[in-house]
């Protein structure tokens, strides 16, 4: 009974079952066509730099991502050294992939917070109640009386990609154990605090502060900042003056005993080590 | 002409916040003595920022230039006192939160300047000066908008032959609660706004001048419409009043309420042919043009209920808000927010050595009643979607959209939404009725998106 039905079936729907294989060879052959005609060239390197990079996205090269600087760089291979995450390491690999010889500086570039003043150091006319953002608060006049301090409601912890900055007590402070140095803080600050500094040495000497006051106004709103005495300028002349403050010249920097003495001099000890803990 | 008395004339969106102008319009503007001190911005203006002409310990005579600048958008500074220069400093900006200033001395022998509405009668002819003289002057007397731009009012009087300004709107709409230094003026300067706005009508060689007024100001649309039936030259002015509506007073806002014509989004008014001018520019460009006086000196109201005895002011400019208040009797005990400018549009200063600037016209203080808890950013809770923002924008623009773009750092689709074409009148916070800042994020993003592309890889 079974199998007649089934014969029954065969004969009255055959037709249907071959314009199916008809219709699926045509298309299969139209498929076919396409994939060679239209194929798009996809280079391996791109595919092998893109491995090789880190692959957290963070923008730090200039670019939309990982995958977009893998096409930049392959096409353009002055681009290499701009992941700083990656450091040396991809861009030695970079290199590899793209049959170049590139020698890294071996220098780290490490942001520098140049800013030393917790909320106990501060001075604030009033409080401030708008949204609690550093970008926010920087277009309103007298958030806190420096106007060149650190604000401490943490653009540059949002924009860290690494858990590698936090803001202790109102100021922002880099954990140099995890700072790959991919400078998104330093793009996130609306103040131009944290720069980016070539790291000669493990621990790094700075004038932590920017403020533009004169002396007298510094000292009323700040208990920690550069007044601009001309002290360590004194001392070694890789300490230059700034619009009322001095700034370390960090091409010029040497661990030595003419930069320990200003750091000593200083009245307000403003010049600080800042990297790695050893 | 009664059938435009009560304002029909309007725009889509606004909120209508309590205007508090009981407070201070009844008290006529009060000239007053220069304070021991002035600090006299070098930016109080959009444009190139002055660089100083005099050095410390330089003696300057009343409208001294004091600062220049040799770009085209830029405005000279005078000296509003008799005095020495003390210092060139650092003083508390508005805005820009410490910026450059000359701080001048006042020296004995200065004397109150008065204003001069009381020389200008209906027998002003505009005729007298070509538009050339006009425009020499107005430069000369740095004159920037007075309504609170502050873009260099010379630029807007240089005639383009490419782009011809066929209406000339005078602004006396002052929406924002509590301000009524303009309301003043047009009642006891009256003359003197018409001869500026024909003179800046002559600059341009156009016909059609306009003065707005909101319609809860009847005294003053009536005392304009007498006083421009008396002038014979001003026989072709026609004064409007609109709708009382926040923020009527944007220009934006005003040419559409009166000529019914959009300023496209990115543009400026000259571009669709029309000028608008705050009535005290007007004022100021009268005093310019026929006294040669420069921009010294500015009304001022001094408001709100944590300050004593609320008054409007011609003041020097370069004085501090401290001076200002005290002026108005000082604050109260219960005083906790002092704003320059009005509630809406205003920068809470929390120093009061910030100096006036040509642009700034009133000082509000509010006390603690009036803002609520000082915590407000505690009270925000999330977005419902309700969309009172949307029907409260002046502008047409999604603002909630906006906003949460912005928090969430997607500053594309804040652009796409039209970030840029917000004019920041603050009408989305003011309804929101979950207490979001959405003015505040939209500002926030405005900044993120300016620098954004600047540090842009090339």
């Amino acid at each position: 009974m079974i199998l007649t039905g089934l014969i029954d079936l065969w004969s009255s729907s055959w037709q249907a079952g071959v314009t199916m294989l008809v219709l699926a060879a045509g298309f299969a052959l139209v498929l076919l066509i396409a994939s060679i005609k239209l194929k798009v060239q996809v280079d391996p390197k791109v595919e092998q730099i893109l491995t090789a990079l880190p692959g957290v996205d963070c923008g730090a090269c200039g670019f939309a991502g990982c995958s977009a600087y893998a096409k930049a760089v392959a096409a353009n291979p002055e681009l290499i050294g701009k992941c700083a995450p990656g450091g040396d390491n991809v861009s030695g690999k970079i290199a590899e992939i793209l049959s170049l010889a590139v020698s890294g500086s071996g220098v780290p570039v490490r942001p520098i917070v140049h800013c030393k003043a917790h909320t106990g150091d501060k001075t604030f006319f009033g409080q401030y109640d708008g949204i609690p953002t550093c970008t926010s608060a920087n277009a309103l006049a007298n958030v806190q009386a420096c106007k060149f301090g650190c604000l401490g409601f943490g653009d540059c912890v949002a924009s860290c990609k690494f858990d590698a900055i936090h803001i202790i007590d109102g100021l922002a402070v880099i954990d140099y154990e995890k700072c790959t140095g991919c400078t998104a803080c330093s793009k996130a600050c609306p103040r131009g605090l944290i720069e980016m500094v070539p790291f000669t040495s493990n621990v790094m000497m700075t004038v932590a502060c920017k403020s533009q006051e004169s002396g007298k106004d510094t000292k009323d709103f700040c208990k920690v900042g550069c007044i601009g005495c001309k002290m360590c300028t004194k001392k070694n002349d890789a300490f230059e003056m700034a619009t009322n403050y001095a700034r370390l010249n960090y091409e010029k920097y040497q661990p030595g005993e003419s930069f320990t003495e200003a750091m000593e001099k200083c009245p307000t000890k403003v010049i600080v080590y800042r990297g790695k803990k050893t | 002409m009664d059938i435009k008395c009560t304002g029909k004339l309007t725009f889509k969106g606004g909120v209508h916040p309590p205007g508090y102008k009981e407070l201070s319009e009844h008290s006529r503007i009060k000239s007053v003595p220069a304070p021991k001190q002035l600090s006299i911005m070098l930016s109080q203006h959009i444009g190139a920022i002055c660089k100083p002409l005099v050095m410390k310990k330089n003696y300057v005579t009343l409208g001294q230039v004091i600062g220049s600048a040799d770009a085209f958008v830029s405005a000279p500074i005078h000296s509003p006192v008799n005095g020495t220069v003390k210092n060139i400093a650092l003083s508390s900006h508005p805005v820009l939160g410490r910026a450059e200033s000359i701080i001048i001395e006042t020296g004995e022998d200065n004397q109150v300047k008065e204003p001069s509405a009381d020389k200008f009668n209906e027998n002003f002819d505009p005729g007298k000066y070509t538009p050339e003289q006009i425009f020499e002057a107005v430069r000369n007397a740095g004159i920037v908008g007075m309504g609170g731009a502050g873009f260099p009012t010379s630029v807007k009087l240089k005639a383009n032959p490419d782009s011809p300004i066929r209406a000339v709107i005078i602004n006396g709409c002052e929406c924002e609660p509590f301000i009524t230094c303009d309301y003043r003026i047009m009642l006891e300067w009256t003359n003197q706004i018409i001869a500026g706005a024909l003179l800046a009508a002559k600059a341009l060689n156009c016909e059609n001048i306009y003065i707005g007024i909101e319609d809860n100001k009847q005294k003053a649309v009536t005392a304009f419409r007498q006083a421009v039936e008396k002038m014979p030259a001003a026989s072709e002015i026609e004064v409007v009043a609109v709708k009382t509506k926040y923020p009527q007073g944007g220009e934006r806002q005003l040419i559409k309420s009166i000529l019914g014509k959009d300023v496209p989004a990115g543009g400026i008014p000259p571009m669709i042919g029309v000028l608008v001018n705050n009535v005290a520019t007007a004022a100021a460009i009268a005093d310019a043009v026929v006294f040669g006086s420069p921009l010294t000196h500015r009304p001022v109201t001094v408001s709100g209920s944590g300050v004593k005895n609320p008054g409007n002011f011609y003041a020097p400019i370069g004085m501090t808000a401290g001076d200002l208040i005290e002026l108005a009797g000082g604050l109260t005990d219960d005083a906790v927010k002092v704003i320059l400018g009005g509630p809406m549009m205003g920068f809470a200063v929390a120093d009061l050595s910030t100096p006036m600037t040509k642009t700034g016209g009133a000082i509000t203080v509010l006390t603690a009643k009036e803002i609520g808890s000082i915590r407000m950013r505690s009270k925000e809770t999330p977005c419902i979607r309700c969309g009172r923002c949307i029907e409260a924008c002046s502008m047409n623009i999604n603002p909630t959209k906006i906003a949460h773009a912005v928090k969430h750092n997607l500053l594309d689709i804040a652009e796409q939404y039209h970030m840029s074409v917000c004019i920041e009148c603050g009408c989305c916070s003011y309804v929101c009725p979950a207490d979001i800042d959405v003015a505040g994020l939209i500002k926030t993003g405005k900044i993120l998106a300016a620098r954004a592309k600047k540090l842009m890889p090339k």
